[in-house]
């Protein structure tokens, strides 16, 4: 603990003195600076050599106080000699006594006394390029002014260096006359200057046309909704503007449709890249869908054409939903319990972009903890929300991190960090399942009850009735079940002439319907007790079924008589046939009072 | 996604009508308290199942409630239109009924997804106040009737149609009375039917005391009065001979008929009883409108119904509902009075006014039904066991049996042991086959017609045109939405728009802007005034529109594309309009040629051909070349090459121009600072006044401001300064 104190103690002592002593030189410096969008991109190629004697770990890259605050993206990489570039780690740092912005870059391996490297130095500044005049007409073209400076501003001596100055056409108004710069079609060479002090600065002035739609993201939310079920929705408010030259006096739709080069530097449309896997793409703002866009499915990616309601000219603005669905299986790792969620954090919108304020929100599953982010560089968290959607209950964790002037170079992978149980998954469903249950099992017990306040005496009545009507009909319907199986026994004692089945068929038949009809007797009373009309229809149904028993008993005697040869075929089946006619009568009769009941 | 579907479009305007879900911008000098002036049922219908849903975590869009509110209560519609036929009929017809108002088109304009108005969840209200209205008048029961108010108070804070309802009951209950039908049942029904809901509807602050002030609901009271004469008169009747009684009836219903007149009559006069609006007496004079309140007369809607708007909203509906009627009539009872009022008042109306089919729409569904079912039951019959077929009380007979059993059980079919075949009366099975297929067919056609108006008519956004190439590709014409939501992102917040009042909802509701007139304007003088502006000259409209502090104007102009709802066409009645309030300085004439046509071709008059709506419609049009076969500046709406292209403004200028021209903003340029001269300052040879210089002053030959205030030091008192 003690050692590592003394240690970091001695760091900042040795980076003291290499701030004091600088050894290092620039020893060439190629600058390239590409004005030809609405952003100013300068890559400077710079060979660092260490003039001194000891290593050097580090090196400071430093940004000219004007530019400062344009400042989107810096990046350092070390040139390869054949692999790719590797890019350098920085760290901003402040310099005594000098104004501006500098960043301290590590370097991978230290750099010996008087060994040499090359670097590239990258930066991308926004909103540099400032229109002059500020307002035009509709036919005007659009003329920029870029304000810089004809050196490199370091902190470290320069031997040699050159900038180009690569615009967006060939007409300049005018342009600073450093060192005779030489000027060809759309750029401009200045240099080489040699032996340029640290911190050096010279006014650098480009004043020339750039027609360019100067679009700005004024501000995009992205919210990334995380489904376990298998889906990323993913959708971007977005606030365009077009920061160009402000439109001056009327705007003619005639000239714009009839002139091609009215309108030049005006906003048709242009072309926002989704991911390849992207599905159900939706284009809308407030009042509904945008209906002048196309969507291209390439192999790569889905190119959607994003046509804006109207053209865009200078100051103008506007405002729209874009939104699309992933697969969550390209984009969402797991390990048991463990999710990793690897998405881009800001995603294309149009080439050249500038986004000036970001807010990113990343909605995962409820009940989602252990929430870890890593960024790919530094943006800032505002405190967790909450967010419910279709049938939470305690939520879903929302990240939600904002960070302002961003540009292409940033559009790289954020990875998130997370634990989800999975048996939370099947909360959704069965809080579902339970309502339906609870919804059902009310309306039964709601329409088994009785819940009225007041008795309905005659209700009541009616509903007993019902009830003893409808035990009288069963029991009635079976006793004329009890005659049919009677006439089966009787046909099969015809065949087999077995008089014991015969006989105790029939003292079944006896006892059953004994036991019947003192129910239906029984039943019948209560009827009565009732005062309901239907006590005398039951009784008359008593005395029908009487008749048809004596007729039951008559054919089975008849059968008996059959068998036993006292009777002639030809009689019997004579006789048979009026005793079931007459049954059937009967039986008709009892169900036309049954049907009355 | 669903589009919103704005209904308000071009040329199906309605006036005086609830607004939308959103009104933030508000009509500026004139407008009105939103809260106090509309009819808040459809808004709070909403924004309740919004907040149950949302309660539960069903996190759904308010707007996506809104566009799905009207079928769902179209649905609910269905049902009770079900449950009204049924009390009216049988099951059977009710069933039928269900079917076609599902359908039918007169109600399905109201009830796609994304028509989010008063109508949709109206009928509904209107047609299950009925049902339970019968339902009491057939029960008698307090239940039932407070149950129809609960519904009537629900219809009342939904739609000023209410009123059809607080008209339609004292009807039938007055008719059942000239019809010798009167029972306890009517009285108890009626009597707690007018009081409760009396009292339920003055609760919703729009309509106030209006039910007790205006001559539209004393009806009502009239017939509640009468009912209680009647009532007591029945009661005497138990107790005194014949004699005595029928003297006593005959003063007492004079004697109480007169109080009541007298009474209406000295109410109306001294003001607390308001005199019929305009709006109703253009109900019984179609001519009123036309000649005393133009403004109503130019509503496409408030139109006299043709015989094609009844085929298409109603298609065989329309011929077979008399036969309904006329079954209802033949087999009278106290509902089918009902019912029978009902179809003939809605008739009337729908003739009278294109809106109005709204309310024909269900009693139409409700009496073809029946007339369908009945001539179903006659010549399908051999299916049928029933030994009477149902003709009078075989829906109580249902309701009996359903109230015995508390629940339904699937229901056991006895087994006959004996099955008799039962003989029908007489009908060949040919003619049965005969009648029923084409019954069949004439249903067939209407379930097509109805799908194919839906599709055509009623599924289409009219904010969004479509145009069909001759490939069958569709070119979507997005123009009023592009105009809009630039108005919504690229003007100043406060911009106020000035447009005809056709556009004043989608311009507060998609643009987000303040507008001067909108569909909801009573001031009928601010619409004129707005009507004068676009129909004087530049110079006269600036300064109108300066008094009414216009930042923007919007038009709609067709000729480009041959849209033929545009402002140049609806520009007469601006015109009637604003000189119904400015009979000075407008006159319709002007805008005619000497042979009285309106042209907007070299042949027009000067003053239309100069007139602000015809520059700004026609601004740079001139030089346009649309085709190849027509001169530059050619009208496709209008068919014309239009007289004046050489238009210049000196107090506007364009602001935008959607891809079409079918909508144009101008903006009104602020005063200048100096105002430029028309001529030349005129040359003099006077010598220039600085040269002379008074005696007095001749001293100082310093530059003087005339007319300066002279400051006066203070002198001494008895030194008195002149």
């Amino acid at each position: 603990m003690h050692g590592s104190m003394l240690y970091s103690t001695c760091l900042v002592l040795i980076t003291g003195l290499i701030y004091a002593e600088s050894s290092l030189v620039n020893e060439e410096v190629k600058r390239a600076v590409d004005l030809s969008t609405h952003l100013a991109k300068i890559t400077a190629e710079v060979l660092l050599s260490n003039q001194g004697e000891s290593a050097v770990h580090s090196f400071i890259v430093a940004l000219e106080p004007e530019l400062a605050p344009h400042l989107a993206y810096i990046g350092v990489s070390v040139k390869g000699e054949e692999d790719e570039d590797s890019h350098l780690e920085l760290k901003e740092t402040t310099i005594k006594d000098q104004s501006g912005k500098f960043f301290q870059v590590q370097l991978p391996s230290s750099l010996a006394g008087g060994s040499k490297l090359r670097l590239q130095v990258e930066t991308v500044l926004s909103h540099v390029l400032r229109p002059f005049p500020t307002h035009i007409t509709q036919a005007e073209r659009q003329l920029v002014v870029f304000q810089g400076n004809h050196y490199v501003y370091s902190p470290y001596p320069t031997r040699s260096q050159t900038t180009r100055v690569r615009l967006a056409s060939k007409n300049v108004e005018s342009y600073t006359k450093l060192g005779n710069p030489s000027k060809n079609e759309e750029i401009i060479e200045y240099g080489p200057f040699r032996d340029v002090a640290p911190y050096s600065q010279d006014a650098m002035k480009i004043h020339y046309e750039n027609n360019n739609p100067f679009l700005t993201i004024s501000s995009v939310t992205r919210t990334i909704e995380v489904s376990h079920w298998g889906n990323i929705a993913v959708e971007e408010t977005i606030d365009l503007r077009h920061t160009g030259a402000i439109l001056k006096g009327p705007f003619s739709r005639y000239d714009y449709q009839r002139q091609s080069d009215s309108g030049i530097s005006s906003v048709k449309s242009f072309k926002t890249i989704l991911p390849a896997s992207a599905q159900d793409v939706y284009y809308r703002d407030e009042i509904g869908n945008i209906s002048t866009s196309h969507l291209l499915v390439l192999e790569d990616s889905v190119e959607v054409e994003v046509r804006p309601r109207f053209p865009l000219f200078g100051g103008w603005k506007t405002h729209y939903i874009i939104g699309y669905n992933l697969p969550s299986y390209e984009y969402l790792y797991t390990l048991g319990d463990q999710y990793a969620l690897k998405m881009r954090l800001v995603d294309h919108v149009y080439d050249d972009q500038v986004i000036d304020f970001l807010t990113v929100k990343l909605i995962l599953p409820e009940g989602a903890r252990n929430i870890h982010v890593d960024t790919p560089y530094p943006i800032s968290r505002v405190p967790d929300q909450l967010h419910y959607t279709y049938l939470d209950t305690f939520g879903r964790p929302v990240l939600v991190a904002t960070k302002s002037n961003l540009v292409e170079q940033h559009i790289q992978d954020v990875v998130v960090h997370y634990t989800f149980n999975k048996i939370l998954m099947l909360q959704e469903p069965l809080l579902v399942v339970g309502a339906f249950y609870i919804l059902f099992f009310t309306v039964i017990i709601y329409v088994r009850l009785d819940f009225s306040i007041t008795k309905d005496p005659a209700a009541e009545v009616r509903m007993k009735v019902a009830s003893i009507t409808e035990q009288v009909l069963t029991l009635v319907n079976k006793r004329l079940g009890l005659y049919r199986h009677l006439d089966e026994v009787v046909n099969r004692y015809k065949q087999s002439r077995d008089t014991g089945a015969l006989n105790s068929g029939r003292k079944t038949l006896e006892a059953e319907h004994r036991t019947l009809t003192n129910d239906i007797a029984s039943l019948q009373a209560r009827l009565k007790a009732e005062g309901s009309d239907l006590a005398d229809k039951v009784g008359e149904v008593q005395k029908l079924d009487g008749q048809v028993k004596e007729l039951v008993f008559r054919s089975c005697q008849e059968a008996e008589r059959l068998v036993a040869g006292k009777v002639k075929k030809e009689a019997y089946i004579e006789s048979e046939k009026s005793l079931a006619n007459r049954r059937q009568e009967l039986v008709t009769r009892i169900d036309s009072l049954l049907d009355a009941l | 996604m669903v589009q919103l579907q704005v209904h308000s479009s071009p040329h199906h305007k309605r006036l005086l009508r609830v607004p939308q879900l959103v009104r933030r911008a508000s009509v500026v000098p004139l407008g009105r308290i939103v809260g106090g002036t509309v009819y808040p049922g459809l808004m709070v219908t909403a924004g309740l199942i919004h907040y149950v849903l949302n309660l539960l975590h069903v996190t759904v869009h308010i707007r996506d409630v809104c566009v799905f509110l009207a079928p769902v209560f179209s649905g609910l519609t269905s049902i009770s239109t079900f449950l009204l036929t049924r009390e009216l009929w049988n099951q059977g017809a009710g069933l039928l009924a269900a079917c076609f108002i599902a359908i039918v088109p007169g109600y399905i304009s109201r009830s796609v997804a994304g028509s989010f108005d008063n109508e949709g969840i109206a009928i509904f209200a209107l047609q299950f106040t009925y049902y339970l209205w019968v339902k009491s008048v057939k029960t008698g029961s307090v239940f039932w009737t407070i149950g129809c108010c609960l519904s009537y108070f629900y219809m009342v804070s939904a739609w000023g149609g209410y009123v059809f309802i607080i008209n339609l009951i004292p009807l039938h209950v007055f008719v059942l009375l000239l019809m010798q039908r009167y029972s306890r049942r009517v009285y108890i029904a009626y009597s707690t039917f007018f009081i409760v809901g009396l009292v339920l509807s003055m609760q919703i602050p729009f309509v106030g005391f209006q039910p007790i002030r205006t001559s539209e609901h004393m009806a009502a009271a009239g017939v509640f009065a009468l009912l209680q004469a009647y009532a007591f008169l029945q009661y005497l009747k138990d107790r005194l001979t014949k004699q005595e009684f029928q003297t006593l009836f005959f003063l007492g219903v004079s004697l109480a008929a007169g109080v009541v007149f007298l009474t209406v009559i000295y109410l109306t006069y001294t003001g607390y009883i308001a005199p019929w609006s305009g709006r109703f007496y253009s109900l019984w004079d179609t001519g009123y409108a036309k000649i005393h309140i133009p403004i109503i007369a130019s509503v496409s809607e408030h139109q006299p119904t043709t015989w094609v708007s009844f085929f298409f909203d109603l298609h065989i509906l329309v011929c077979t509902f008399p036969a309904g009627l006329w079954f209802c009539i033949k087999n009278v009872n106290d509902e089918r009075v009902f019912v029978a009022l009902y179809a003939i008042s809605a008739v009337y109306f729908a003739g009278v006014m294109v809106r109005l089919m709204l309310t024909l729409t269900p009693v139409v569904c409700m009496l073809s039904a029946i007339a369908f079912s009945n001539v179903f039951e006659h010549y399908l019959g051999d299916d049928q066991k029933r030994e009477n077929p149902p003709a009078e009380d075989s829906s109580d007979e249902d309701d009996k049996r359903n109230s015995g059993n508390l629940y339904d059980k699937a229901g056991k079919v006895r087994k006959h042991v004996s099955e008799q075949e039962k003989s029908e009366e007489g009908l060949g099975p040919n003619i049965k086959s005969i009648v029923t297929m084409l019954m069949l067919m004439l249903l067939m056609m209407f379930a097509v017609h109805c799908t194919w108006v839906t599709s055509n008519a009623y599924s289409s956004p009219s904010v969004v045109l479509a145009s069909y190439n001759h490939d069958g590709t569709r070119n979507i014409l997005d123009d009023f939405r592009e105009a809009y939501y630039w108005l919504r992102q690229n003007t100043d917040e406060h911009a106020r728009v000035m447009s005809w009042w056709d556009y004043g909802y989608q311009i507060a509701g998609m643009a987000n802007r303040t507008t001067l007139v909108d569909n909801n304007t009573w001031n009928n003088s601010h619409i004129a005034l707005v009507g004068k502006a676009m129909s004087s000259n530049e110079s006269a409209a600036y300064q109108i529109m300066q008094s009414l502090d216009v930042d923007y104007v919007l038009i709609i102009f067709g000729g480009v594309i041959g849209y033929s709802g545009d402002d140049i066409n609806k520009f007469l009645w601006m015109v009637r309009i604003a000189e119904g309030e400015h009979p000075k300085d407008i006159r319709e004439s002007d805008y005619f040629t000497p042979q009285g046509e309106f042209r907007v071709d070299k042949a027009g008059s000067p003053t239309l051909l100069n007139c602000l709506m015809y520059k700004m419609s026609y601004y740079r049009f001139g030089e346009m070349q649309l085709d190849f076969r027509t001169p530059p500046g050619f009208d496709r709406t209008r068919n014309a090459e239009i007289g004046n292209k050489d238009i210049k403004f000196k107090h506007l200028e364009e602001a935008f121009t959607s891809e079409h021209w079918l909508v144009r903003i101008y903006k009104v340029k602020k005063l200048e600072n100096r105002e430029p001269l028309d001529h030349k300052p005129r040359v003099s040879n006077i010598i220039s006044k600085q040269k002379y210089t008074s005696k007095k002053i001749a001293k100082r030959k310093r530059g003087y401001i005339k007319n300066k205030l002279v400051l006066k030091k203070g002198k001494k008192l008895n030194k008195k300064a002149v």
